[in-house]
């Protein structure tokens, strides 16, 4: 039933999509909860209690976060927060620059355009070009870069990320049509087969179409008035 | 001393332990290694607590919809309250591998999280009609490349037309992967400066509010 | 033109949303309560993702991330099963963790619809989930370096000495493949960073499909074996001789899409009509 209730903001909003998108977020939260108390125990209370004292450290730190609500010792939620971002900067950058930059430009580099079959060829270095065209683009953010004759290197690299997202843009629509499949097969295969279902299906589909009335124009319930 | 404490002593933490984590996969130095696997272990504890965050937010939200008692919401603020009670409770107290913690979360959570993510392809399909017009160059290339795919990604027309998958391979290896690597290698530059500038003071976001003190500085 | 053609065009254009979603679920529901039967051709992809699993020999460990959330689980659950089959009748070692919150409960999903029992697969022994480990990359780099060091328990809170599996494994380096079943980008480049990287653990990835296109550089580097959409589950499926969920979607993909193709036709030809009749 909650399947059916989210789908029907396809068509219009309505009291039974609101239900279940507050259950969803109520929901959500309550599972973060849930998985961050269960991570607080075991990989910082376990250990503790086996004998490693120093993690009581980061205990502390973990309940200083929440002084970011108060309105005078806010400043101390920096502290944790600074553990964790350079945690995070030390971990990302010590590989970035091998997987994303020194990788990349090796792979694009190895590229054969010589020695290889015509449309290959032709194939490897449009890539090359791409691949420089789109950094150019990036990196180059002076207005002056990107006008009269550079403007083609500009224009170039626009061209290729719209044959990219034309790309992205139709597996974003493969994705979620399986998703919807995936609903749709869950509600016919396993739903609707349950004792009641064939009744209860037409029930909630009147329901549905009766909320999705604007209010004004439906005799119950009314619209309360502003106070 | 009060002013460095609370705007620079920050700093100097999150170059340390940058430090520290960048030169533990680089040098190998007596000491480290250990020193970085209790970090990370801290990573770990203290991102389990900023998962907490989310429900601290909401309920200071909702329970304001409650008491202004905000028309046409705070009945659903009161059910979301409970939903965040229940699954909390349960959770806790039950641990999150009970069958009645599994229970709860099969039939609400894992439903409206499939359903939700789903229902979006309704709005995406729409915009395949009414927005997916051939107005100038980039558009065209946009739709002829979107096309190309939309037909490889149909199995029937792709098993019974071969040059659908022979287009389709040169798309993705020749202009997305190009463009997307191009994307990728500027991304990755500016992360890099990102993480030196955050390192040295330059970028303060993390810091949060500042007083008007800390901003003279 | 006459007022009436460019009415007509207008109307043509503006078709109201509700007509559009009813002709998709049409779309959808159709060939789901009567399959059609369509061909289903098997991309290199999905052979190159078949062939890393099937040459790993016996008792090959194999750490698994279930890192998708709820929301990816129609795309990417059915890859997961078709996998779990495929690495559980060939007697691999699978250690799986996850680096999204709803992931140890959607494990469960997925072994239920597994069955391991039938390949003789017991918990403990040919497979074990350590648990749900918060912190994305921060996890990733603590379980690659010292996975003991980590977690002691798995995600039943029973210690993981207790299970045979466990013998001999401590890091990253304990591992001869690295699969990744995600919905963030986060997880499936972090591994990239985290793993192949320093380790050079060989690694694949099932990802959404709107996800492939970031990913492509990565397997175009060399740092990824394979790249699967979970929309590819029908054809490991179909390579495992195991029919699930995923070849199931075959026929209402097929139809979808090319509905989606027309709807891109009409709308180019309502468009055109509307400006050449001075609308």
């Amino acid at each position: 039933m909650f399947s059916l209730w989210i789908f029907s903001i396809a068509f219009r909003d309505n009291v039974f999509f609101k239900f279940a998108e507050h259950t969803f977020v109520g929901a959500a939260a309550g599972h973060n909860i849930v998985y961050g108390v269960d991570n607080v125990l075991r990989y910082g209370w376990t250990p503790f209690t086996k004998g490693a004292l120093l993690y009581v450290v980061a205990f502390l730190l973990g309940i200083v976060l929440y002084t970011r609500y108060h309105k005078k010792y806010f400043w101390m939620s920096r502290f944790p927060l600074s553990v964790m971002v350079g945690i995070g900067i030390g971990l990302s950058m010590r590989a970035t620059v091998t997987a994303e930059f020194i990788a990349q430009i090796q792979s694009t580099a190895a590229l054969k355009i010589l020695g290889v079959d015509a449309w290959t060829g032709f194939s490897n270095l449009l890539f090359i070009i791409i691949v420089l065209t789109v950094v150019y683009f990036f990196i180059f953010t002076f207005p002056s870069v990107h006008k009269g004759n550079l403007g083609i290197i500009s224009k170039f690299a626009r061209y290729a990320m719209m044959a990219s997202f034309g790309y992205s843009f139709a597996n974003a629509l493969l994705s979620r049509f399986n998703m919807i499949f995936g609903r749709v097969d869950f509600l016919y295969t396993s739903w609707l087969p349950l004792p009641g279902a064939m009744v209860a299906l037409p029930i909630v589909l009147i329901l549905l179409a009766y909320a999705m009335i604007p209010a004004q124009k439906r005799p119950w319930p009314k619209p309360s008035k502003p106070s | 001393m009060s002013l460095f404490v609370r705007r620079q002593l920050p700093i100097i933490i999150v170059f340390i332990t940058a430090l520290l984590v960048m030169v533990d996969y680089f040098l190998k130095i007596e000491g480290t290694s250990p020193a970085v696997r209790d970090l990370q272990n801290w990573g770990i504890i203290l991102t389990a607590f900023t998962l907490g965050f989310g429900a601290v937010n909401l309920f200071y939200l909702h329970t304001r919809h409650i008491s202004r008692r905000t028309r046409g919401q705070w009945p659903f603020s009161i059910w979301l309250l409970v939903m965040i009670a229940a699954f909390s409770i349960v959770g806790v107290a039950l641990t999150p591998a009970s069958k009645e913690y599994s229970w709860m979360y099969n039939s609400t959570y894992f439903a409206l999280s499939a359903t939700i993510y789903s229902s979006t392809g309704f709005f995406i399909a729409s915009g395949v009609y009414r927005s997916l017009k051939v107005r100038n160059l980039e558009a065209a290339i946009l739709l002829l490349a979107g096309g190309a795919t939309l037909l490889r990604n149909a199995p029937v027309l792709a098993a019974n037309v071969p040059f659908l998958i022979s287009l389709d391979s040169w798309l993705s290896a020749v202009p997305t992967t190009s463009a997307q690597r191009g994307i990728m290698i500027g991304a990755s530059l500016g992360a890099i400066a990102l993480g030196v500038r955050t390192m040295i003071g330059r970028e303060t976001g993390f810091l949060g509010r500042l007083t008007e003190a800390e901003r003279g500085r | 033109m006459s007022k009436q053609g460019k009415g007509l065009w207008r109307r043509l254009e503006e078709v109201p949303r509700e007509v559009l979603y009813l002709l998709i679920f049409l779309a959808i529901i159709v060939p789901t309560v009567s399959p059609i039967g369509l061909a289903v051709p098997i991309s290199d992809e999905a052979k190159a993702w078949y062939n890393t699993v099937d040459k790993l020999p016996a008792g090959t460990a194999v750490f698994v991330d279930f890192g998708y959330s709820g929301g990816g689980e129609p795309e990417l659950g059915p890859m997961a099963v078709a996998t779990y089959h495929h690495m559980l009748r060939k007697k691999l070692k699978v250690i799986a963790m996850s680096t999204s919150l709803e992931g140890p409960l959607l494990f469960e999903r997925a072994m239920a619809e597994v069955g391991p029992e039938k390949y003789g697969a017991k918990y403990g022994v040919d497979y074990v989930h350590i648990g749900y480990i918060a912190g994305t990359e921060t996890a990733m780099a603590a379980v690659g370096k010292d996975l003991r060091a980590t977690t002691t328990t798995d995600y039943k809170k029973v210690s993981l000495d207790q299970y045979p599996i466990m013998a001999g494994i401590k890091d990253a380096s304990s591992f001869q493949l690295l699969i990744c079943f995600t919905t963030g980008g986060d997880q499936s480049e972090g591994w990239v960073r985290q793993w192949v990287t320093p380790y050079k653990t060989p690694y694949i990835a099932n990802v959404l499909a709107l996800m492939i296109p970031t990913m492509l550089p990565y397997r175009k580097a060399g740092q990824l074996l394979s790249l699967t959409a979970g929309a590819q589950a029908g054809e490991v499926e179909l390579l495992i001789k195991v029919p699930g969920r995923g070849i199931k979607s075959a026929d209402v993909i097929s139809v979808c899409h090319l509905l989606m193709v027309a709807f891109v036709i009409l709308g180019n030809i309502a468009y055109y009509g509307r400006k050449a009749s001075g609308g």
